[in-house]
């Protein structure tokens, strides 16, 4: 080996070397298929150009150049006669059979289907993943929680859950005064529960301004009088009448799934609905978490 | 046989396509290095209001730098060999002098407007397709006029047999001619009311998959008899010229066009993999891919063994460097590309930055060194002057070899973790990034790739100012060298 | 040899690259084209309001940093909702998968983004998600959206392609003035969820800004 070639293959090795590091420092699983190929395929592209383009530039260096000029001459430029070179022609003959192979065996063009492909993973992984965690425990769910929060949840609701000041519910807290305030006015109809809608104008005034205090502070302390127009629905412990309604303390597992499935709009903005991509251990694993954040 | 020598060459075309090719490789260049720093410090995105965020001006960069550098670059080289190469000069037609002139003019002043309105957001929405219907139009009047000086040249030549540079350039005509026909094709939405809304909107004829088909098809050969079939047409011409060795094999110049002919267009479905196309044509267009390797670097051997026994002259011409390592360039991207058309491989790489860092190798490695190694070689002998200063070539050489391989190491690493992270799950089976975890990771490499763009615009910019000096202040030449450029 | 002699014939040579390079594509996309232009059963095109947010979206080259082309993987789906259908697109012209994800992809957007969340979010992008480097679209709260030529753009799919918009829409400047207060009042759906007074203001003025359309746009992609 000449000082070229160390050099070339050098810089091929450290090329990779580096893209490995980053990526194992990602926590990234390079045993999974599909990335131990992409992995494969990047080392190819580094060591097969360098050792070529080496072997020829090493051909600058020692050979001379022979083979008969053909006739023509165009501004100067001669042309020779000679054969192809033999590894060129033989590797060009191996990706003919390749990509037979890949269009035959590979990827059969009759009867290769991306989707069925999808399918069979997504039913093999639901099989196990349903049975695995079916009867998780609080730990393992709130662990769960996290990352769909952050994938699903955290570009409105924010890393720390706050709503990003006021852009979306705080899900530190159960709710603002504001927002009870609106519901006591002007009822609320989109959650699905059991019970159904939640009428208008169920207090007003002074009991209103009094009642709001009181849940958003937590339903702390001694409840004002009027509140017992709601506990008929929410329950005398306000949790919601074993899920006939919404719990108004805290977040439980009956209001998250409503909200996922429903989505909810209110005076703060719209949020959209889960139905399609949060199952329902999921949810589950969501309002672990949930609860994890709000105080 | 006429001698060479005899024959006069008018370059008066050539000349013209030579300033604004450096004229648009600097402005799209400049741009490319701000959309690059942009991506490393969003704030960038405010210098002029609305018509200075990346997503304005990518398109802008994009089509300077192929529409405005790439093909004058193209032009340029092309009025120049094309004289030498089959013995006749432009002067001894009048038809040929005026329609070159006219060519240049308004392709000159249609490239500016259409810049123009890629700021202004008028565009048609599909990559390196973004032109207005209108502007369609005077490209593909631009491209017939080049057309008919290709065929007019060649008709009164005197030199019998074409020369391998001379396919490649006609098969880039034949090529964009037809791919850019097929996918401009639309409709003008106010000739088909009653002049509502704006003149400048179209819709295109093509909707969805097949739209996207039609697409690719073009998309990826305007790649490929854009960025490659010409600048092998040049290097075919310039490598030789320069070094005066004879091409090594005509079998393997042969094999390797033909080739390359018959399995480009086969692979655009590449640029679909995992989409909505049919599975079967999807894995034609992997395939092919693979097999694509070879015809390329078919030429791009037949290039480097070309110099074999020629060690002292890569060492010792700048000019000879430049070709040898673009040459090298084009081999990376001919196998990163097919490498990346494997199904698998794409999985992670498509939508990525793994592919602008492919894309960049082959442009800033290869078109951008190709192009600028002959218009140094063409510099001495159309304005007869020494190369203004060897010692600027060598280090603006340098300058831009360390900024290419900055591009690519950066977008590499950056694309390859990017998407491995879009895949990677938790130990539950759920996906355990969110996407903006994936974009700030990238911000190194982004500041990387910025670092780059400077050094590379840099580096221009020195092949500017030497190309200038060249012009005005080199030392006459009494007679035309023969091969090696003469440079102070 | 039949080479030499083709090296020798321009026109020949010529012909025979033609033939050699539009071979492939004859294979490959003719077969292809009735095929994928049929649209799902479920499918409706864009309102014009829609189609005026295309056009936006097309205009500030959003194409540059989103795909809409959700590949089957289960990364994919899990991230961004069902994987996308040939006949989903049947409408789309141009098509607007993009190539590069700088940014996530938008084609199930509507699904789990909203009005406010969008109005937010253009305004000032690193203000809602921390790190984030897509450019603010200040100027389209101001600008006002195009909405005419979308109409235009509605007819001109029907004449020409049969897209299937209803017989309200016909070439005339009469029937653009009829069809205007329906866009008005989409639009003013989107202005009543939003909270910029300004914008509510425009729309109630019978002026459309481009943030409206543009919103709207997002919201119908599901
Ligand atoms: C008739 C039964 C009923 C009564 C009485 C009632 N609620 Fe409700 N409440 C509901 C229902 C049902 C919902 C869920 C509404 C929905 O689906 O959007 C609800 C929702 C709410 C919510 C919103 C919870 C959330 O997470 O979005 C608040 C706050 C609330 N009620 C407070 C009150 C207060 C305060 C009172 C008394 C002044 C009251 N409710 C009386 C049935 C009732
Ligand atoms: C597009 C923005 C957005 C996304 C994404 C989002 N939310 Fe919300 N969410 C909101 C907004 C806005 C509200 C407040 C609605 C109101 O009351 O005005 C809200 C309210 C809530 C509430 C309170 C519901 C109630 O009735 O008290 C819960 C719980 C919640 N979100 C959970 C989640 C979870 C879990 C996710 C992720 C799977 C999520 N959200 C994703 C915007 C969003
Ligand atoms: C420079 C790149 C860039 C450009 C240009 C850009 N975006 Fe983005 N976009 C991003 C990034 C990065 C994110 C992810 C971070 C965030 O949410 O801000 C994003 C997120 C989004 C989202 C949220 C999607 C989601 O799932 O959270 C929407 C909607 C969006 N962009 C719309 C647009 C529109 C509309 C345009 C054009 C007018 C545009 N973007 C232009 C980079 C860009
Ligand atoms: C054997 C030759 C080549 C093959 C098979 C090939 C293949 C590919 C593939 C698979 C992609 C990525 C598509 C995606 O996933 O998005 C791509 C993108 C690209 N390549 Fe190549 N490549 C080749 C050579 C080149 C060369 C030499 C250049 C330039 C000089 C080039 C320029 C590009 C460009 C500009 C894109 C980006 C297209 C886009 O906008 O998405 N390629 N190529
Ligand atoms: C100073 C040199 C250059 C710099 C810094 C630069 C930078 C960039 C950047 C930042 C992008 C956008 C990538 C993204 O969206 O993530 C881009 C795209 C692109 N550039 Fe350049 N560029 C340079 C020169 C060139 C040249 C000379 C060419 C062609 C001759 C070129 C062709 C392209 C193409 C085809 C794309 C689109 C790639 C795609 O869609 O995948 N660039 N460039
Ligand atoms: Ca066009
Ligand atoms: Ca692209
Ligand atoms: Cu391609």
């Amino acid at each position: 080996m000449n000082a070229l070639t160390i050099k070339a293959l050098g810089f091929a090795a450290l090329l990779i070397i580096a893209t490995i590091w980053v990526v194992m420092s990602m926590d990234i699983d390079l045993t999974d298929r599909v990335n131990a190929i992409a992995m494969g395929g990047a080392i190819a592209i580094a060591v097969i150009t360098s050792s070529v383009v080496v072997k020829y530039v090493n051909q600058m260096k020692t050979d001379t150049a022979t083979g008969e000029l053909v006739d023509e001459n165009w501004d100067g430029i001669g042309e020779r006669t000679n054969e192809l070179p033999s590894g060129w022609a033989y590797a060009f003959l191996g990706t003919f059979f390749w990509s037979m192979w890949y269009g035959l065996i590979g990827y059969p063009v009759d009867q290769y289907s991306q989707i069925g492909e999808y399918n069979e993973e997504v039913i093999a992984h639901k099989a196990t993943y349903e049975k695995k965690y079916e009867n998780a425990s609080p730990e393992v769910l709130t662990g769960m929680g996290k990352s769909l929060y952050f994938v699903q949840c955290a570009p409105c609701h924010g890393n720390t859950g706050d709503g990003l000041s006021g852009k979306a519910h705080d899900l530190t807290t159960r709710m603002s005064k504001a927002q009870v305030l609106d519901v006591i006015k002007n009822g609320s109809n989109q959650l699905g529960y059991p019970m159904g809608m939640m009428p208008a104008g169920m207090a007003s005034g002074q009991d209103a301004e009094d009642i709001a205090t009181y849940i958003a502070g937590g339903l702390k302390g001694e409840a004002p009088a009027s509140y017992a127009a709601c506990t008929s629905c929410h329950g005398a412990d306000s949790k919601g009448n074993s899920g006939m309604s919404p719990n108004l303390v805290g977040y439980d597992e009956t209001l998250l799934t409503h909200t996922l499935q429903n989505g909810k709009k209110g005076i703060i903005g719209g949020m959209p609905s889960f139905k399609t991509m949060i199952t329902p251990i999921q949810e589950k694993a969501l309002t672990a978490y949930i609860q994890s954040i709000a105080q | 046989m006429q001698s060479n020598a005899a024959l006069e060459y008018d370059y008066t075309v050539a000349k013209m396509f030579t300033y604004v090719t450096i004229l648009f490789g600097f402005l799209g260049m400049l741009v490319g290095t701000i959309l690059a720093l942009q991506l490393a410090f969003p704030e960038l995105n405010y210098l002029i209001g609305e018509y200075g965020t990346f997503s304005r001006l990518r398109p802008v960069h994009t089509n300077t730098v192929i529409f405005g550098f790439t093909v004058s670059g193209v032009f340029a080289t092309w009025y120049y060999f094309a004289q030498r190469v089959l013995k006749v000069s432009m002067a001894e037609s009048r038809f040929l002098m005026i329609l070159g002139k006219a060519h240049f003019w308004v392709y000159f002043i249609g490239a500016l407007i259409a810049t123009i309105t890629l700021v202004f957001g008028i565009s048609a929405g599909k990559e390196y397709a973004q032109y207005e219907w209108w502007i369609d139009i005077v490209i593909v009047i631009i491209w017939l006029m080049w057309g008919v000086s290709i065929f007019g040249i060649i008709g009164i030549r005197r030199e019998k047999v074409l020369y391998v540079s001379i396919w490649y350039y006609l098969a880039c005509f034949l090529g964009i001619a037809m791919l850019y026909l097929f996918n401009n094709m639309s409709i003008p939405t106010y000739f088909m009311t009653d002049g509502l809304g704006s003149i400048n909107h179209s819709v295109s004829m093509y909707a969805g998959t097949n739209d996207a088909l039609v697409q690719w098809w073009y998309g990826h050969n305007a790649v490929a008899f854009g960025f490659t079939v010409p600048i092998v047409g040049m290097i075919y011409y310039f490598l030789p010229k320069e070094s005066g060795q004879a091409i090594y094999s005509y079998k393997l110049s042969l094999l390797s066009f033909w080739g390359l002919m018959f399995v480009y267009l086969w692979a655009g479905s590449h640029h679909l993999l995992w989409s909505t196309v049919p599975d079967w044509m999807q894995t034609m267009g992997s395939a092919f891919s693979i097999v694509l390797i070879l015809p390329s670097w078919g030429s791009a051997i037949n290039m480097l063994l070309t110099m074999k026994g020629e060690w002292n002259q890569l060492a010792e011409n700048p000019l000879i460097k430049f070709m040898v390592i673009a040459s090298t360039f084009y081999m990376l991207s001919t196998i990163e590309g097919p490498i990346q058309a494997i199904k698998s491989v794409n999985a992670i790489a498509h939508f990525t930055d793994w592919i602008p860092g492919h894309v960049h190798d082959g442009v800033l490695g290869w078109v951008v060194f190709m192009t600028m190694a002959a218009l140094f070689h063409m510099a001495p002998r159309m304005w007869k002057r020494e190369i203004y200063s060897k010692k600027l070539m060598g280090i603006q050489f340098w300058m831009q070899t360390t900024a290419v391989v900055l591009y690519f190491t950066s977008m590499w690493v950056a694309g390859i973790t990017q998407g491995m992270m879009w895949r990677a799950v938790d130990e539950y089976g759920n996906l355990v990034y969110s996407f903006i975890d994936t974009v700030t990771v990238l911000h190194p490499y982004y500041v990387i790739r910025g670092v780059s763009g400077v050094l590379y615009l840099t580096g221009f910019i020195l092949f500017a100012y030497n190309m200038y000096k060249t012009i005005t202040a080199g030392r006459e030449l009494t007679e035309e060298p023969q091969f090696k450029t003469p440079m102070a | 040899m039949f080479f030499h002699w083709l090296e020798k014939n321009p026109f020949y040579f010529a012909v025979l690259i033609s033939i050699v390079i539009s071979f492939a594509g004859l294979l490959e996309i003719v077969p292809n084209f009735a095929q994928a232009a049929r649209p799902l059963t479920t499918e409706t095109p864009k309102t014009v309001l829609e189609l005026a947010g295309k056009n936006l979206y097309v205009k500030d080259n959003c194409i540059a940093c989103h795909s809409q082309m959700i590949r089957p993987f289960k990364s994919e789906t899990d991230r961004y909702g069902k994987y996308s259908l040939s006949g989903e697109y049947a409408y789309d012209r141009p098509f607007l998968w993009g190539s590069k994800r700088t940014g996530p992809d938008l084609h199930r957007v509507g699904n789990y983004r909203t009005t406010d969340w969008h109005e937010n979010h253009m305004l000032n992008p690193p203000a809602i998600v921390p790190g984030s480097i897509m450019p603010a679209y200040k100027h389209m709260f101001t600008n006002l959206a195009d909405i005419e030529t979308a109409y235009a753009e509605a007819v001109t799919v029907k004449n020409a392609f049969f897209t299937p918009y209803g017989p309200e829409f016909k070439k005339t400047r009469a029937a653009w003035e009829a069809h205007r207060p329906k866009v008005l009042a989409d639009a003013k759906k989107i202005a009543d969820d939003m909270k910029s007074e300004d914008v509510k203001k425009a729309v109630a003025n019978g002026q459309v800004p481009e943030i409206v359309a543009m919103i709207a746009y997002l919201n119908s992609l599901k």
